[in-house]
């Protein structure tokens, strides 16, 4: 009976399998829920494994079952033939039956779920911008690209399709930013996810399910959070080449820091005084050089936002990069665990970013544009000036959010 | 079209010297490898089928190793990105049109025929068309690794827009296409010839409802591909349009959706996934009974359920789509719909059980693989549920939960089924066993190193990793479960090649051995009625059924107080095989020349356009000379007296294999 035996030992090693998945809490994991929806779907989800392994067990018990009792070695001088059953009505459409009221049970929590999750109207939410208070619905339009995120703000327009128009053009936003989303917490946010180029899929599994971002249109989704934190996702559609490291991380702050947050993005910025010694100067005037045309900080190289020339034709938005505590497309830390400006991080990028994450962006034939940032060919100098001047594009997040973006 | 009413009279033999109206002649069997190119022969062409998907099985599997060693360490550097999503995109394109889908066709080439007591298919060259095309494609696929600057890197359902050539520059996408179209001529072909086999040429008394449950399973099969193939020849053509001649189908800055492409793909893509599983579902239900001592459970059942899983197959290709932006309630809609394919397929499994439950049950390696894939297959089935819930689906689509689903489904409901036929029909191929000692190592090796392999996926994905990532950082908790399947995925591996010895040792073992005899298995469906291995002419005399399990019922007589009596041996009720002089249709080397003009056609399109002249002569010059070669050659030896046919009579295969004398039926 050893076959019996060892499968038995599956049975219960593959039960071992599915309770170490869920004794996880890494941060991507889909069975720690931090939101309503999310838990929603969780609880869902328990209800119906806890249906599905009961019948599992069932099977593989009955199976097991019938191997030790019914087994024989050989046929070989046996004419006995056991009790030739060919049917039984009665018995089979009761098995029918059976599995279709499951499947009804099944088919009415989910039901109760999907409409649940998919009512996407958010209530109002008061937030001062530029000393006035207002009324925001609270929408965040989310652009995937390959391979980064970007997230646009619109306090006081009505935002939707008609309003947006096309991804590649969108009408300019009261706060633009990349790989960090910030949401108040507490608070259903409606997103409007869209994609510049092919299609990517936007998922924070702690907050929500996925949402394809799609050329084209707008998919509606939600978001929220219980507390303040920072949350995980990582790109799940297929997007070519770098598709792994197109990460992506949400941030939800209290009421109060929220308010902060959008004081201090809202704040131009100011360009440093030319001065020959100085490296943020320095660093300054490299910019405008060397990056500007693609990427914008807004008050010092334009107010306009640029049209990369890369084949989604935008380049994330620097604006108050010091704020965010994650950049090249949420894999790499602008600050160390200690709290330090990342300088190795940030040089390695600017010095060769195909490195860091594989792109077409170098060697390209003629009239190809490209995808992801080129290697420039930056001097050790002016690299090391970029990174001191990019530490002035502040204000420095908070310590405990700054120790949150490190996966441990 | 002649229906088959009586069983075929032998013939004399007699000569006919008179040459045919045609100017060609047709190839005469001299035991060379001419033979096998040549061949018409429903069992040379499975054969060949057989041997030419567990070549590509090889290679999936290869490209599946070097998945799973680039995936054991966070951060390894063993591929790069760029060569490991070409790797993932030929893996899952190879296992399922150049390995799966091919060694199914196989069994129904084989096993059609024989189940149902005809000689041969309906259109035999037609046959052996099927699989020279399917061959030229699989060959024309893999040569992008050469000539197409490297595999397609999109993905096997490869969404546009990322198909496009802005960001999928090499030729790897237009091999892809142009591949899979190839493939599809041939499993297009293949479906008409097997579906007109099974509807036409059934012995005399093999009334529908007597053909064993893996003929109904591969005719419900033929009747999948053949409505899904055309759906997906229409998106691949399209999309090579788009890639080759500037067209804009699928370009959103043209203004086109690309949703198009998804709804297109999934209503072949989820067919598909039935095309891959009932052929599995059919030899299990041959192989279970014979090894429990029992007819199959609900008989009338399980051919219904079949067919309904075939229809409903058609109505749930949206559930991949739960989070592509369809909108609420056609989410919703198709989620209820996936929820009650579960139904037909629980029956499947429930009658399945009841065949076994009080039989006596005979462990050989063919049962441990049929049960095997009922007990695999039913964990995936499971999870398959868990997807349909659109809300849970949000969270687990496109991650390894899937990947784990997915092969519990077509490795553990697919593979181990077909290797349970492997084992049970082999000693009717080939004339020996498989060794079984051998047999249940490779099985409890494939067994476990599949959980190994596919069982974490299952945790990975409910802690987050995406699928189709070439990396993974460390701190997301991946690497335990990651470093445990790949280390199953060697094991797995490695199983494959033991079975490959098994081949080779069996083999070389067999003369020492004893023959199988017709009926190694006491088994109950007509090909068990034939010598082994089977004779080129199959049946000495076409048999006239009388029941459901015919050939057991031969052996067996089911007394009034229901128990079993002998009234035969096995030896004693089949046939000799000794007939001489049966009719058979000739060999011909135009499916062959056909099957190459093809790629040439493929190479054209991709690099110059006078390589398509090239080609469409030699396609266009085989199907001539197909049509004005002579039905069969007057000088063979076995030739019979039918020949008042010779030449005029394109679809006169038919006649002459099936049919005999009554051809003026057809």
């Amino acid at each position: 009976m050893s076959d019996s035996r060892t499968r038995l030992l599956g049975v219960v090693a593959l039960i071992g399998l599915i309770a170490a998945g869920c004794a996880g809490g890494a941060e991507l994991d889909t069975l720690e829920p931090q939101s309503d929806n999310a838990r929603e779907i969780d609880t869902l989800l328990d209800r119906v494994l806890a249906i599905a392994g009961v019948i599992g067990l069932l099977v593989l018990g009955a199976v097991v079952f019938m191997a030790v009792k019914q087994r024989v070695k050989t046929y070989d001088g046996d004419d006995e033939f056991p009790e030739q059953i060919s049917h039984n009505n009665t018995l089979e459409i009761g098995w029918t039956i059976v599995p279709a009221i499951i499947m009804v049970v099944v088919a009415v929590l989910t039901t109760v779920v999907h409409f649940s999750i998919n009512e996407t109207e958010a209530n109002a939410y008061e937030v001062e911008v530029a000393g006035d208070s207002t009324s925001w619905e609270p929408k965040i339009v989310v652009v995937g690209q390959q391979w980064w995120w970007e997230f646009r703000y619109y306090f006081t327009e009505d935002v939707d399709a008609d309003f947006l128009g096309d991804p590649r053009a969108l009408p300019p936003a009261d706060i633009v930013t990349a790989g960090q989303m910030i949401i108040p917490t507490g608070q259903e946010i409606e997103l409007l996810v869209t994609s510049r180029d092919v299609i990517h899929s936007f998922w924070i599994p702690a907050l929500n399910g996925k949402r394809d971002a799609r050329p084209g249109f707008f998919a509606p989704w939600e978001i929220s959070a219980d507390d303040p934190g920072v949350y995980f996702g990582q790109c799940t559609e297929f997007c070519g080449l770098s598709h792994s490291r197109m990460r992506m991380q949400t941030i939800a702050m209290d009421d109060a820091d929220f308010q902060v947050w959008i004081d201090e993005q809202m704040v131009p910025q100011t360009t440093p005084a030319e001065n020959a010694d100085d490296p943020v100067s320095r660093g300054a005037s490299a910019f405008i050089a060397n990056c500007s045309s693609c990427h914008l900080v807004e008050g010092v190289s334009g107010d306009e936002e640029v049209v990369a020339s890369v084949v989604s034709q935008a380049a994330p938005n620097l604006t108050h990069f010091a704020s965010r505590t994650t950049f090249a497309g949420g894999i790499l830390n602008t600050y160390t665990e200690d709290g330090e400006w990342n300088r190795d991080d940030l040089s390695l990028w600017l010095r060769e970013p195909e490195a860091v994450k594989d792109n077409y962006a170098n060697g390209l034939a003629d009239g190809e544009l490209p995808r992801g940032m080129p290697n420039l060919g930056l001097s050790e100098r002016t690299i090391s000036d970029l990174v001191a001047y990019l530490e002035t594009l502040g204000p420095r997040p908070s310590d405990e959010i700054i120790a949150a973006t490190e996966v441990e | 079209m002649a229906i088959i009413e009586e069983p075929l009279a032998l013939t004399s033999g007699e000569q006919h010297a008179e040459r045919p109206l045609g100017v060609l002649t047709r190839p005469q069997a001299d035991g060379s490898w001419k033979d096998w190119v040549s061949t018409v022969d429903h069992k040379k062409i499975g054969i060949m089928y057989g041997v030419a998907a567990m070549f590509f099985f090889l290679v999936g599997g290869l490209e599946a190793l070097l998945i799973r060693t680039q995936l054991a360490f966070p951060e390894n550097g063993f591929l790069s990105a760029d060569v490991y999503n070409q790797i993932f995109t030929m893996h899952g394109v190879t296992m399922i049109f150049l390995f799966v889908m091919p060694f199914a066709a196989a069994f129904a080439n084989y096993l059609i025929p024989l189940q149902i007591g005809a000689r041969d298919v309906a259109f035999p060259r037609l046959n052996a068309l099927s699989f020279w095309v399917w061959l030229s494609g699989a060959i024309f696929l893999n040569t992008t690794w050469i000539v197409g600057g490297g595999g397609a890197d999109c993905g096997w359902f490869c969404y546009s827009p990322n198909s496009g050539v802005t960001f999928s520059p090499t030729n790897g996408v237009d091999f892809y296409a142009i591949g899979l179209l190839i493939t599809g001529i041939a499993s297009l072909v293949s479906a008409v010839n097997l579906a007109v086999t099974c509807l036409n040429m059934r012995a005399p008394g093999m009334s529908l409802f007597r053909m064993p449950v893996l003929t109904w399973m591969l005719l419900v099969t033929q009747f999948l591909l053949a409505f899904a193939l055309p759906v997906i020849t229409v998106a691949l053509l399209l999309l090579l349009f788009d890639r080759q001649f500037d067209s804009q189908f699928f370009d959103p800055e043209a203004g086109a959706d690309p949703l198009l492409w998804q709804h297109l793909f999934w209503i072949f893509g989820h067919p598909e996934v039935y095309i891959i599983i009932l052929p599995s579902f059919g030899i299990i239900s041959e192989v279970i009974p014979v090894f429990s001592r029992k007819p199959i459970f609900g008989y009338s059942f399980m051919v219904f359920s079949g067919i309904a899983i075939g229809f409903m197959g058609w109505g749930v290709w949206a559930h991949h789509m739960f989070v592509s932006g369809i909108g609420p309630i056609s989410v919703f809609a198709f989620s209820m719909a996936t929820m009650f394919i579960a139904v037909p397929t629980g029956v499947k499994i429930l009658n399945w059980l009841a065949t076994m439950w009080g039989g006596k049950l005979n462990f050989t390696t063919a049962m441990l693989f049929a049960v095997g894939t009922v007990t695999m297959f039913t964990i995936g089935g499971l999870s398959g549920v868990t997807h349909s819930l659109a809300p849970a689906d949000t969270q687990q689509t496109d991650t390894y939960y899937i990947v784990a689903h997915f092969h519990y489904v077509i490795f553990g409901g697919g593979v181990l089924g077909l290797f349970a036929g492997v084992y049970f029909w082999w000693p009717k191929v080939f004339g020996h066993f498989l060794d079984e000692r051998r047999g249940k190592i490779h099985f409890w090796t494939m067994l476990i190193g599949f959980n190994l392999t596919f069982g974490p996926m299952h945790v990975l994905g409910l802690q987050g990793m995406s699928r189709r990532i070439d990396t993974y950082s460390s701190g997301f908790g991946f690497e335990f479960w990651n470093l445990v399947s790949t280390l199953g995925s060697y094991l797995l591996g490695l199983s494959v090649l033991y079975f490959l010895w098994n081949v080779y040792k069996s083999k070389k073992d067999a003369p020492n051995l004893p023959p199988p005899g017709p009926d190694p298995w006491d088994a109950r469906s007509l090909e068990w009625s034939v010598p082994s291995p089977t004779p080129e002419h199959n049946f000495d005399e076409i048999p006239v059924v009388e029941s459901q399990d015919d050939w057991w019922f031969r052996k067996y007589n089911i007394e009034d107080d229901g128990s079993v009596v002998r009234v035969a041996t096995a030896e004693d009720a089949a046939q000799k095989g000794d007939a001489k002089g049966v009719h058979l249709p000739s060999p011909s080397f135009w499916p062959l020349v056909l099957a190459i003009g093809l790629p040439l056609i493929g190479y054209g399109v991709i690099f110059n356009l006078w390589l398509c002249v090239v080609g469409g002569l030699l396609t266009g010059g085989a199907i001539y000379a197909w049509v004005l070669e002579p039905v069969d050659d007057p000088d063979a030896d076995d030739h019979g007296h039918d020949d008042h046919h010779d030449g005029h009579d394109p679809d006169g295969e038919l006649a002459a294999v099936g049919a005999g004398d009554n051809e003026g039926e057809g």
